[in-house]
């Protein structure tokens, strides 16, 4: 009985699922970038990323207050007014990725420290950014008393609509906006990493980083913009994060980050075409699980595909990586 | 002198790969490097680029010290290095990988280009496949020709022979000469001597991280020291004394291919 139940359920759901799924995973594939990028290069898994995401969404909270946006946002407004705001986030994660990797991961790499040392430090950093905002950089950033700065911030600008209706496809311009916006990012971070010279470096660096040297490349200067682009690419990812819930807190990044970890695992880590892959199959299949199973099942199928993929196909659905492949 | 390396020491850890190599590059000359695994002879290549950080002694090149100056510098200062195992990069093209010698340079490189193609034909008949599928001459040519994609003052080549068929050594080593002959510096390591010596005008013996030798590598074709150790005379002997050429502390340098 409950089986047939859930699978009327998952068929009457099928298509609004779909739709979420797809502009969840549009998120967890723009995060995903970050983990793949940096591994690809360092061979490091900078948990720390999920902060950098976080970062995001308050750098788009800080914006809307400083702004004061009052008024609700629809059409190509809100297309307008996203770009800004995903701008904006951008740049401030990105800018915040580039300060961590010389704080917490160059050091470390200068002294020949161990890659257990540096997951450490990513750790430690991850936390140490969490706090920071909950105890100073929230409450200060919006007149809130020290001990609600962990609480969540909202951040409305959104006037929802559907744009799309075809019987039961039903698209929202928020969700539509998400999934066009990530893959025009996808697109032109596939452009840049093939296309030019910056791009041709980070390959190389991830190829073979002493022969990358021995080329010219200056390993530093590769490893801050892949920290940048990546950092940029949460950024962007905040943006959209922020125009689907419109609130954040301090601790936003960890289940996300760990879902795009699990992405960036699944399409293959150091993959960038890989991360969009994996990242839109969890989003559908933690959405179709949801409407099979029930939503409090959503995480538990989220990470069982996680440990599935380390059990049966490590190297993820595209298998190879960054390191070998053209993109 | 174009290059001096003067009294080198490194270590990995507190293992020392090197103590107090010296050896000397003239413009316009080969000169070879040679001396059984793990005697120290790819380490050496390895910091004359800056890829590993010495403790002791110095660098010239062109007559600036150059001990300190960052790796990806030293390029374009004029050292290139076709490194061992070659070091192609996989996922790329064959042209890709030949620009990125140029990666460091700026200006017009369609004629370096040409001249590449032209020193090796087969690679412009494999232009757009990828680097990793090659097959090991092919990589050892990739791997030449994107060292002089960076227009080096003097290139370093690392055992260019080695995994190659008898006849593609032959190819290899005349191109090596020919090279030479338009005007590139040419500081050659390998373990295959024989070839090596006959195609240096100079040749140093390295052992355990000490060179034991140096003469004109005419002169060591007839040496009997070095014809027992490294060119098949008999005796098992090492050039520099008593120890088994294995047996102190010089390690193996890690391979990646």
């Amino acid at each position: 009985m409950k089986a047939t139940h859930n699978v009327h359920n998952f068929l009457e759901q099928f298509w609004p699922s779909t739709v979420d799924g797809l502009a969840l995973g549009s998120i967890y594939a723009l995060i995903a970038l970050g983990y793949t990028m940096v591994y690809g290069v360092l061979r490091l898994i900078n948990f720390a990323h999920s902060e950098i995401f976080m970062i995001g969404t308050m750098a788009v909270i800080g914006a809307l207050h400083a702004l004061g946006v009052s008024s609700l946002y629809g059409g190509l407004g809100l297309v307008g007014f996203v770009i800004v705001l995903a701008f904006l986030a951008g740049l401030a994660s990105g800018a915040s990725a580039v300060v961590l990797e010389l704080v917490a991961y160059r050091p470390l790499r200068k002294k020949g420290a161990s890659r257990l040392a540096a997951l450490i430090s990513a750790i430690g950093a991850s936390l140490f950014l969490q706090q920071l905002f909950a105890r100073i950089v929230i409450p200060e950033a919006f007149d809130l008393p020290k001990e609600k700065g962990a609480l969540p911030v909202q951040g409305h600008f959104v006037e929802r609509d559907n744009v799309i209706e075809i019987g039961d496809l039903v698209i929202s311009n928020d969700k539509l906006i998400i999934f066009v916006g990530a893959i025009l990012m996808m697109v032109a971070l596939d452009q840049f990493v093939n296309r030019t010279r910056l791009g041709r470096g980070i390959r190389a660096t991830a190829q073979d980083p002493e022969t990358a040297v021995l080329m010219g490349v200056n390993i530093d200067r590769i490893v801050t913009a892949t920290f940048a682009i990546g950092g940029a690419m949460a950024g962007v990812a905040a943006a959209l994060f922020m125009l689907r819930f419109e609130e954040a807190k301090f601790d936003v990044g960890f289940l996300l980050g760990i879902k795009a970890f699990t992405a960036a695992v699944l399409g293959g880590i150091g993959n960038l075409r890989g991360a969009l892959a994996g990242g839109l199959v969890l989003g559908l299949v933690e959405m179709y699980g949801a409407a099979l199973f029930g939503t409090q099942w959503q995480h538990v199928i989220a990470f069982s595909v996680l440990v599935l993929v380390l059990m049966f196909r490590p190297t993820g659905i595209l298998g190879e990586s960054l390191q070998q492949a053209r993109a | 002198m174009l290059l001096e390396v003067k009294d080198i020491h490194v270590h990995y850890g507190k293992i020392a790969a090197l103590h107090g190599v010296s050896l000397e590059v003239d413009e316009g000359e080969i000169v070879t490097l040679i001396g059984a695994n793990g005697a120290g002879k790819t380490t050496t290549l390895k910091t004359i680029s800056g890829l590993r950080p010495l403790s002791r002694g110095k660098i010239m090149f062109d007559g600036a010290d150059i001990s300190r100056v960052a790796g990806h510098k030293r390029v374009l200062s004029g050292i290139g290095q076709a490194p061992e195992g070659r070091g192609i990069f996989p996922g790329m093209t064959v042209t890709e990988n030949l620009m990125m010698g140029c990666y460091a340079r700026k200006g017009d490189v369609s004629r370096d280009l040409a001249q590449v193609f032209e020193l090796f034909p087969r690679l412009a008949e494999r232009k757009d496949q990828a680097g990793g599928t090659m097959s090991g001459g092919e990589q050892q040519m990739l791997a030449i020709g994107r060292a002089l994609m960076t227009n080096p003052r003097v290139l370093l080549l690392d055992e260019p022979s080695m995994g190659l068929a008898p006849k593609l050594i032959q190819q290899i080593f005349s191109i090596i000469q020919e090279i030479n002959r338009r005007g590139t510096t040419v500081l050659l390591v390998e373990q295959n001597a024989q070839q090596a010596l006959q195609v240096a005008h100079r040749a140093y013996v390295i052992e355990t991280g000490e060179i034991v030798k140096s003469a004109e590598a005419s002169a060591l074709l007839d040496d009997p020291e070095v014809r027992a150790a490294y060119l098949g005379g008999g005796a098992d002997r090492p050039v520099g004394g008593s120890e088994p050429e294995q047996a102190a502390g010089a390690p193996e340098e890690p391979r990646d291919g």
